[in-house]
């Protein structure tokens, strides 16, 4: 079929509307351009932060120093910029608030490509190592040097359904330790049809729980990373605990059950009672509060079960820092701020009433607001709670193998969940030595992967250079 | 209007000019440098060392690369085997004479593909969680299946292809449609008129007609589906699941290339992608051929 | 068999038919019934009901708590307007350009006589092969090193010749247009240039649509590569700000369904309106494998 060059071609739609859609946004785009960056950028992720750091970040604008503005981005978001920007090396944020997880992805390189300024010198010489809570900067230390200011502490405590326990007669100050729980509580398990599977359980704890099981790790002795930065997954004590949550989640006296934290199905489980106890650490107190207000005066907080007589009875769970960008411009006003945020009396009272956060600032720790009997949780005072644990608390060492070793640990644990399903007489002891295997077998894993590191070479024995 | 020779000798290359500079730079170039980044280890495009061949010995000792790998190609496998089937029933079914609002329906069952990968990746995610999800009550009411089934755990890769299938779907039913309508008319009324069962008039007639159009189509899902990548990443956000159950080819390749800076392992995933890739290719080139000549 | 018979028996599988494509309708309909009376759904609402809260209005349905309010949050509190214009900008000029080139290196391998067209046409089909992924860690670095990171120019020019565009364009020139005219035309003393832009373009208009609107939604749904190269917020285009609303503690799920739904309209307005040009294109003949 031969088209007649003398009639006109048809018009195509397509390509006028296309072309009139470039036209228009071009001219748009390039009449906005790009908003100038004087002063600098802030990131949280948390619209806590945001709201309680306003009042504080409008006088520091108004008193004429460099001007910050801060934003709100989603925390996978944030780790996704602020990896992108330190490893292209350009500049995005000039300080970043980020909690754990996602710094410990920038000290996966060598030391001179961390994208965080090396704060240890100013530490030491502001005194500030004494004045905060040691176990606080842990996280933010790589090869020895410190990156980011510690923003809280987060102790954990068992928070429970006191109104069944004590309407069960039951003192919860009888319970030191992990069997004792399980002993005392036990009776509270209800099961009226006799179901395998039953109304009620005492602990809200899964395998697949990686913040559970670290924290629990922790308490115990045990950790996941050691200080040198390399794995330690196959520590006994690891072993030991992950028996018992195999043990306490699929055995035949089983006593745990997942009710899903942060999800609207978990909390409905909560105010059914379905588990007694949970985790508890203090910015959970906040959820807790805002999402399950139906929970006031029903629940009450307790120091965690300890692993043996004398124990430690509290661990840790989240933290979150704020570090200074190595891109950034005038870092000496930038850490003036970050104090100005972080050092003050008044953000931290703030913090304690409108987000349930205990500051890290030691010498806070007397202020009477802790003090303060809270009818959600009973009339305890709960702060002081908080606070009296926080000397307590395990300390958490950083390494770029430490997403990786966590995800084996978890791992593990349910590997030993199936054998515990599949093997209900097994006892604690059995699993321990099944745990032990299997623990052995991951650290080598991560040993491998860690050997491969050529930026950490010089702290991996055995590591090609 | 004159020109001279060497003016029309000159054309083909102006035309060519645009595309050749940028596949050049962009195309060629990177795929080239990447088999040199293969063989180092790097954080972030600025920081590297030389390891030679370790990137892909490590790479076969890996059981992420490896679980990846399985992963990838169960989907692949999984989504070819289910979703293609289902793009040419549907195209076939609305290929037919009889059908009424035949546009609304194309433009209907085409439509999840403009939507983007955050819509679906939400979508399936309330749609398959754990206890209040919808599939998993359809399926206890109806066969006590477990209400606590972990589709977006365990048996990511199960919902997955179930997801994608929701998206591309009317995708490959538009290449297939577009495929029949390419068959003489004349061919397929002649069958018609023969009392031949509908089946064996799909087997001796259509398939042949819309082999090649089958290939290609075949060919591209395979290498779409092997790169499936923002899906499950967004489905669970960021991480390859519990024992990298969800992990994919190319979700390592970003991991290790940018969340933990190292390029060069990364460049070295991607070759190996692209050398099974370059088999697949060539094998549907030899099916192809086959398929012409027979 | 009788006239009767046979209609009868072509009967059933015609509702059978029917049946079969409204439920595959169905299931593709109601995700998007979903997300639209999400987006006027507010906060506790939201859990609570599946597509309109009830209560006691008319059809027992609570009217008065629909709310417009997420999207006022979308366009004031989280600058979705800025996004919407890079999203159109980015995907207008993308296409536009790439199906230029295309086309240009797509008739140029098609119907030019030059030394090295063989070369040059088997490099083409070679590069079918190289997966994308292969091309993304080197192919940052390179954006670093030309020190086009965080630009809408490392977004665009590297987007702009793409492979299968330019395999696409060389079959279509290769069956809708006959060398006879091109003959005629160059007799005529036509430049093999203008011979282009008069003659072939408009001849594979039909894949010409097609392609500017495949490029488009592909441009528009991209969120991995502006992710990567992208740092500053007022470049980041919608499937990008989409996809970083998702915050993982607490979900703004009233403003990701209605940013959701932002992204959605244009380019579903965009094939509505141009549907059949696009199936045209597709079926004009230029797939054969």
């Amino acid at each position: 079929m031969k088209p007649d060059p003398s009639t006109p071609p048809p018009r195509s739609l397509a390509v006028v509307l296309i072309s009139a859609i470039a036209i228009v946004s071009t001219a748009l785009t390039l009449a906005l351009g790009s908003p100038r960056r004087d002063g600098a950028t802030m990131w949280t992720f948390a619209r806590l932060h945001y709201d309680i750091y306003a009042p504080a970040i409008a006088e520091w604008n108004a008193s004429g120093k460099p001007p910050v503005t801060c934003s709100v981005l989603g925390v996978q978001a944030i780790e996704q910029r602020m990896l992108s920007s330190f490893l292209s090396q350009t500049r995005s944020a000039d300080l970043l608030e980020v909690e754990r997880r996602v710094a410990a992805r920038a000290f996966a390189g060598p030391p001179e490509a961390i994208g965080f300024v090396d704060l240890t010198d100013r530490l030491k010489a502001e005194g500030l190592m004494d004045r905060i809570n040691g176990p606080s900067f842990t996280p933010w230390t790589s090869r020895g040097r410190i990156y980011g200011l510690p923003h809280d502490v987060h102790p954990v405590m068992l928070g429970y359904r006191a109104d069944i326990v004590e309407a069960a007669g039951i003192d919860v100050n009888t319970i030191e330790t992990w069997d004792d729980f399980a002993r005392v509580l036990g009776p509270l398990m209800l099961n009226p049809d006799g179901t395998r599977r039953k109304d009620r359980y005492l602990l809200n704890l899964w395998e697949t729980h990686m913040d559970a099981l670290e924290s629990l790790v922790l308490q115990a002795g045990g950790g996941v990373i050691a200080q040198s930065g390399l794995p330690m997954l196959d520590d006994p004590i690891n072993a030991r605990v992950l028996a018992h949550v195999a043990a306490w989640g699929h055995g035949k006296d089983r006593i745990a059950a997942d009710a899903p934290y942060f999800s609207a199905s978990g909390n409905q489980l909560l105010l059914d009672g379905f588990v007694l106890a949970s985790f508890v650490p203090d910015w959970m107190c906040n959820l807790w509060r805002k999402e399950i207000p139906q929970l006031a005066g029903k629940v009450k907080l307790m120091p965690l079960p300890a692993w043996e007589k004398g124990g430690r009875r509290t661990s840790v769970w989240g933290g979150t820092m704020l570090g200074i960008s190595r891109e950034a411009k005038n870092q000496d006003e930038l850490w003036e701020f970050a104090k100005h945020l972080y050092l003050s009396p008044d953000l931290s009272r703030r913090l304690f009433l409108e987000g349930d956060i205990i500051s890290p600032v030691r010498e806070f720790w007397n202020d009477p607001i802790y003090d303060q009997p809270d009818p959600f949780f009973g009339g305890q005072a709960r702060g002081r709670l908080f606070v009296d644990l926080a000397d307590d608390l395990p300390p958490r060492y950083n390494s770029p193998f430490g997403a990786m070793a966590v995800e084996r640990l978890r791992a593990v644990a349910s590997e030993l969940a199936a054998i515990a399903d599949a093997t209900p007489d097994a006892t604690v002891a059995d699993l321990e030595s099944h745990a032990q295997r299997l623990l052995t077998k991951v650290q080598e894993d991560v040993m491998r992967h860690a050997r491969r590191n050529r930026f950490f070479a010089s702290e991996v024995p055995g590591a090609a250079q | 209007m004159k020109h001279s020779p060497a003016r029309a000798a000159l054309a083909p290359w102006i035309l060519l000019a645009p595309f050749l500079t940028v596949f050049v730079v962009f195309t060629l170039y990177p795929a080239a440098s990447s088999l040199w980044l293969s063989t180092r280890q790097t954080f972030g495009p600025g920081v590297s060392v030389p390891v030679g061949g370790s990137n892909y010995s490590n790479l076969f000792h890996d059981p992420s690369f490896w679980k990846a790998l399985r992963n990838t190609v169960v989907f692949t496998l999984g989504s070819v085997l289910i979703q293609l089937p289902l793009s040419l029933l549907l195209a076939i079914i609305l290929n037919r004479p009889d059908i009424r609002a035949r546009t609304f329906f194309r433009v209907v069952l085409f439509s999840p593909v403009l939507v983007g990968v955050v819509f679906v990746a939400m979508l399936f995610s309330v749609l398959f969680g754990k206890r209040t999800g919808l599939v998993n009550q359809l399926l206890h009411a109806s066969t006590g299946w477990d209400l606590d089934f972990p589709w977006l755990d365990t048996y990511v890769m199960p919902a997955l292809i179930v997801a994608t299938l929701w998206q591309y779907v009317g995708f490959n039913m538009i290449y297939f449609l577009a495929a029949l309508q390419n068959v003489p008319k004349e061919l397929e009324e002649a069958s018609r008129m023969d009392t031949a069962a509908v089946w064996s008039r799909f087997r001796h007639v259509t398939l042949p007609a819309i082999m090649p159009v089958g290939t290609f189509v075949v060919l591209l899902s395979i290498i779409g589906s092997f790169q499936l990548f923002e899906l499950p990443y967004i489905l669970m956000n960021g991480t390859g699941g519990p024992e990298d159950r969800g992990l994919t080819l190319v979700m390592y390749l970003y991991q290790t290339g940018f969340q933990t800076g190292d390029l060069g392992f990364a460049a070295a995933i991607g070759w190996v992608m692209a050398l099974v890739l370059i088999a697949c290719a060539a094998a549907q080139r030899l099916i192809s051929r086959k398929a012409e000549a027979a | 068999m009788n006239p009767r018979q046979s209609r009868a028996m072509s009967m059933a599988p015609m509702l059978l038919c029917h049946a079969l494509l409204s439920a595959a309708a169905l299931l593709v309909l109601l995700p998007f019934a979903w997300l639209a009376f999400a987006t006027i759904r507010s906060g506790p609402d939201f859990f609570t009901s599946t597509f309109l809260p009830s209560g006691d209005g008319l059809f027992g349905i609570a009217w008065d708590r629909l709310t417009l309010e997420n999207y006022r949050n979308l366009f004031v509190t989280a600058g979705f307007g800025r996004s919407l214009l890079s999203s159109l900008f980015l995907a207008s000029v993308t296409a536009l350009l790439a199906t230029l080139v295309c086309a240009m290196a797509g008739y140029a391998l098609a119907r030019l006589e030059f030394k090295g067209r063989g070369f040059v046409a088997a490099l083409v089909l070679a590069a079918l092969v190289i997966p994308p992924p292969l091309l993304v860690a080197s192919g940052f670095r390179l954006l670093f090193d030309l020190n086009l990171l965080d630009s809408f120019a490392g977004l665009i020019i590297p987007a702009m010749g793409p492979v299968f565009g330019v395999f696409l364009f060389r079959q279509a020139v290769v069956s809708g247009v006959p060398r006879e005219l091109l003959e005629a035309a160059r007799s005529d003393g036509c430049g093999e240039i203008r011979a282009f832009f008069r003659i072939v373009l408009p001849l594979v208009q039909p894949m010409t649509a097609a392609f500017l609107l495949i490029t488009f939604l592909g441009v528009w749904n991209n969120y991995l590569t502006p992710q990567i190269v992208l740092q500053s917020e007022e470049k980041f285009p919608l499937a990008v700000m989409i996809a970083q609303l998702k915050n993982v503690y607490y979900q703004d799920y009233g403003l990701l369904m209605a940013g959701t739904l932002v992204s959605i309209v244009p380019v579903a307005g965009l094939f509505l309106f141009l549907q059949r040009d696009f199936v045209a294109g597709l079926t004009s003949g230029a797939i054969k494998g």
